[in-house]
């Protein structure tokens, strides 16, 4: 045992599950290997990167380090201040799941803080050792592409820094250097040039996307008996939906979509999708590169203005909400051309949660009563956004949208949700593959915490309203005793519940949709 | 990087897909398979028709709740549905059916 | 001749620690932040940062969330190292502040409670394996600075006496531009000798913690994205 470690406790595994933040012994080496794949020079240069490693590459990425630092205030403090206090280094869900010393935070700043330290700081140009600081060299290159490529920004460490240092802004700030020498990951800029090409990360084009709309108005008018639309491309609606493009195409975000059709529609207000700007996703901020996730935001802006709308709705979507959130007014603002007098812009739980706060929605539990929930919250919506008017909305409002449409709903350990919320195991471009192995180990902390509310609670699924947590968690939970359908949209919920006015409520409905 | 049909070789990429879509042949789509581990039947190539037919008119794999509805059209309810494919491809109707049938990978959150 | 000696070392530490910490700020402040970025859920109102602010600085609240003991050895350590700090204002006033005189004994006893803050999260260092890992060579010797620091103080008031008298005289010799006759007493040239190291790096090592917490954009940043644009002016420049 370990003295004069608080967390020694954690340690002493209790029975098969554990702690959800049990804290592993280190593994040195143990995910160094693990390398996502390459962006082809075809994804790289439609987002104005070198196809390839460049010659020079040493040189630009050192300059590149004193630009992002002249440019960006929170890299530049954060790679001041931190004082290896040790605070962060149980934080992290891929550290508590791989056990590799490079996955607590602190350490995977190092990996950058140790080259800036020895090219733009006194102590480590002339006592290197002294300070751990040390060349740029093509192995700490690589390094970099294998460790900032096993943070999932989802700033958890961020919450427990008592200077508030976010590995995000570092593991972005590599990223954006990593794809200035040429060094870029195929997941993410392939998908960004896709966004740019078509206009989401599915590729989905206008003629695919409307035939899949009027394919779900099928299937809900076959459910409810009623027309219930999906507009595509309507000018003068009152309602611009952006939501991902994962809600066109996998389960379960696609329920959560027939669920925004149908809060839609029984609020009475005229909205649309856009063929445009058909995704929510902006993967612009995963790679810390702030002109491709502002070029991304304007096609929302353009959409705005081209339809002629007056509110911006966003869907389920975790960093999409961070991104609209926290950045959509700087990035592609003012939005002085839409009406004032509601949030810009706005989360579909927030509109959702206030025409219920109105009454305007009639709900029948009991259609959910074959679930007992919890609630996973996304990490981006929970540490990099609000909702509502008060901080911690952003916690509060899915809860009581879940507990108005959910007879039976527990929380998980408080030191994983709200604030405190553990990763899925697949945000900030890592859902890929190659890195399945990665998060599957990421993910454990959470699954973990489900257990628990299983055994306590007999929980049996769990609703998220980010599109990467929906498909991370249908892809891991097999792997954890879960079937890949126990992670379901929070709209999905409200669509099974809800009851529009004039819909057949026979009792078979809720089971024909299964 | 490529499969070995016959003889010829086909391009693919590190994950399998193959690099130019009219290289596809029924006999590549086997040796994918074979790669893949999935021993292909009836209900398989079903699955991987209606995948190509659906590229065709549309240049993109459909969403699998679309790709389940023809599916339960054609094979009926007990296996139109989203374990059945996931009996048929362990790695997922999207990724692994789309990728024995010459299609791109579909990329994004899902 | 050593009083001469210390004499300059002081006013040469004065000077790096004030301009180079000047510097350092003002590069922090010029810096500006692209995005909005609080570590959400964050305070809706300028007041309600000042708020936050103000518990991390006087309470260590992130830490307290983050880690009991790292929050409780450095708590002592910093409560302890501001009272003695304060005490010392003693050797620069005359006559001393009343409030200095007040906070006298409790500083004396704080140097234990620094002392002590110090050892625990040295002794952390070696024994946690996973601060072991982070550590580097500075992160050691930056403790061993404070703790020599600490014990030759209180070696000085609790075991070898020196001549205080003549130490306030050396140091308000200082103030005027005089340079006075410092007693030649080894544990107070010790301590003497690594608070003007100490002074001296500030600027240049981990010890801008201090002026980085206040520019921690994840901290002092109003969450009111949607009310309010915030442009950097780089950014400004791309919309042109």
């Amino acid at each position: 045992m370990v003295p004069l470690d608080d967390d020694s406790k954690k340690n002493d595994v209790r029975g098969p599950t554990g702690h959800p933040l049990e804290i592993p012994r280190l593994a040195c080496g143990a995910m160094a290997d693990l390398e996502s794949y390459h962006a082809k020079p075809a994804h790289n240069e439609p987002l104005g990167f070198p196809g390839e490693l460049i010659d020079d590459w040493k040189e630009v990425a050192i300059a590149k380090i004193g630009e992002l630092a002249s440019k960006n205030r929170a890299f530049q403090v954060y790679l001041d201040a931190c004082v290896k206090c040790g605070a962060c280094t149980d934080k992290c869900h891929y550290f508590l799941g791989t056990g590799d010393p490079k996955n607590m935070p602190v350490a995977r700043q190092d990996l950058l803080r140790s080259v800036y330290r020895r090219y733009y700081t006194f102590a480590g140009k002339n006592f290197p050792w002294l300070v751990g600081a040390r060349d740029l060299t093509r192995e700490v290159l690589d390094e970099w592409y294998n460790y900032y490529h096993q943070c999932s920004q989802c700033r958890r460490c961020s919450v427990f820094c008592p200077y508030g240092i976010d590995t995000a802004e570092i593991s972005m700030a590599a990223r954006e250097i990593l794809d200035t020498v040429g060094q870029g990951q195929k997941y993410c800029n392939e998908i960004i040039a896709k966004v740019k090409d078509v206009g989401n990360n599915l590729g989905l084009n206008p003629k695919a996307l409307r035939a899949t709309l009027e394919d779900l108005e099928e299937d809900l008018e076959e459910e409810t008996g009623i027309s219930v639309r999906l507009p595509l491309d309507e000018k003068g609606a009152d309602i611009l939906l952006i939501t991902p493009s994962a809600d066109f195409f996998a389960e379960p975000h696609i329920e959560g979509l027939l669920g925004y059709a149908k809060v839609f529609h029984a609020a009475g207000v005229s909205w649309t999708i856009s063929s445009y700007a058909s995704e929510a996703a902006n993967f612009g901020m995963f790679i810390g590169s702030y002109e491709n996730m502002r070029e991304v935001s304007l096609r929302i802006r353009k959409a705005a203005q081209d339809l002629g709308v007056k509110r911006i709705v966003f869907g389920e979507c975790g960093h999409a909400w961070r991104v609209a959130y926290s950045f959509l007014n700087t990035l592609a603002g003012p939005f002085d051309f839409l009406d004032q007098n509601y949030p810009i812009p706005q989360h579909i739980l927030e509109f959702t949660h206030a025409e219920i706060e109105k009454g305007t929605l009639n709900f029948d539990k009991s259609r959910n009563d074959e679930y007992r929930m919890t609630y996973h919250d996304s990490c981006n919506v929970a540490r990099g956004s609000r909702m509502g008017d008060k901080p911690g909305g952003q916690f509060e409002i899915p809860r009581a949208v879940l507990k108005a449409v959910c007879n039976n709903y527990f929380d998980m350990d408080r030191d994983t949700i709200k604030e405190s919320t553990v990763c899925c195991g697949g945000g900030g471009g890592l859902l890929t593959d190659e890195l399945m192995d990665l998060r599957t180990k990421g993910a454990s902390p959470r699954m973990k915490a489900l257990q628990q509310v299983t055994e306590d609670h007999g929980v049996t699924h769990m609703a998220a309203i980010c599109a990467i947590c929906k498909t991370q968690f249908s892809k891991v939970m097999p792997k954890f005793g879960y079937e890949m359908d126990s992670v379901l949209s929070v709209h999905q919920l409200v669509s099974n519940a809800i009851i529009l006015d004039g819909q057949q409520t026979a009792d078979d409905t809720s089971e024909a949709e299964e | 990087m490529s499969y070995d049909v016959n003889g010829t070789s086909v391009e693919h990429d590190e994950e399998g897909y193959i690099t130019n879509l009219a290289d596809w042949t029924e006999d590549l789509a086997n040796v994918i398979a074979k790669a893949e581990e999935v021993d292909m039947n009836e209900e398989h190539w079903e699955v991987v028709n209606f995948l190509r037919s659906y590229y065709e008119e549309y240049q993109i794999a459909p969403a699998v709740r679309v790709l389940i509805k023809a599916v339960k059209k054609t094979m009926g309810p007990e296996k139109g549905n989203n374990k059945y494919m996931y009996e048929l491809f362990p790695y997922g109707p999207a990724k692994q059916a789309c990728k024995i049938a010459g299609l791109p990978k579909p990329t994004g959150c899902v | 001749m050593l009083s001469t000696l210390y004499a300059l070392l002081f006013y040469t530490a004065s000077v790096l620690m004030v301009v180079g910490l000047a510097l350092k700020i003002r590069k922090y402040a010029r810096t500006p932040a692209p995005l909005k970025i609080p570590t959400t859920p964050a305070p809706t109102t300028r007041g309600g940062v000042v708020l936050r602010m103000a518990r991390e600085v006087v309470f260590f609240e992130s830490l307290f969330k983050s880690n009991k003991w790292i929050w409780l050895f450095g708590y002592l350590f910093h409560v302890g190292l501001l009272l003695v700090l304060l005490r010392h204002f003693r050797y620069f006033t005359n006559p001393v502040w009343w409030w200095v005189e007040l906070i006298q004994p409790f500083g004396v006893y704080a140097s234990f409670a620094m002392v002590a803050g110090l050892a625990g999260l040295w002794a952390r260092r070696f024994l946690v394996e996973r601060i072991r890992y982070i550590s580097s060579p500075s992160d050691h010797l930056m403790l061993a600075l404070l703790l020599a620091i600490g014990l030759s103080g209180m070696t000085m008031k609790f075991a070898a006496q020196t001549d205080i008298v003549a130490v306030k005289v050396f140091f308000l010799g200082l103030m005027r531009f005089q340079i006075n006759e410092l007693p030649m007493h080894l544990p107070l040239l010790v301590h003497l000798g690594l608070v003007a190291i100490l002074m001296i790096i500030f600027p240049i090592s981990k010890l801008l913690h201090v002026p980085g917490l206040f520019f921690s954009p994840s901290r002092n940043q109003v969450d009111n994205s949607r009310d309010k644009r915030h442009l950097a002016p780089w950014a400004a420049e791309l919309e042109k």
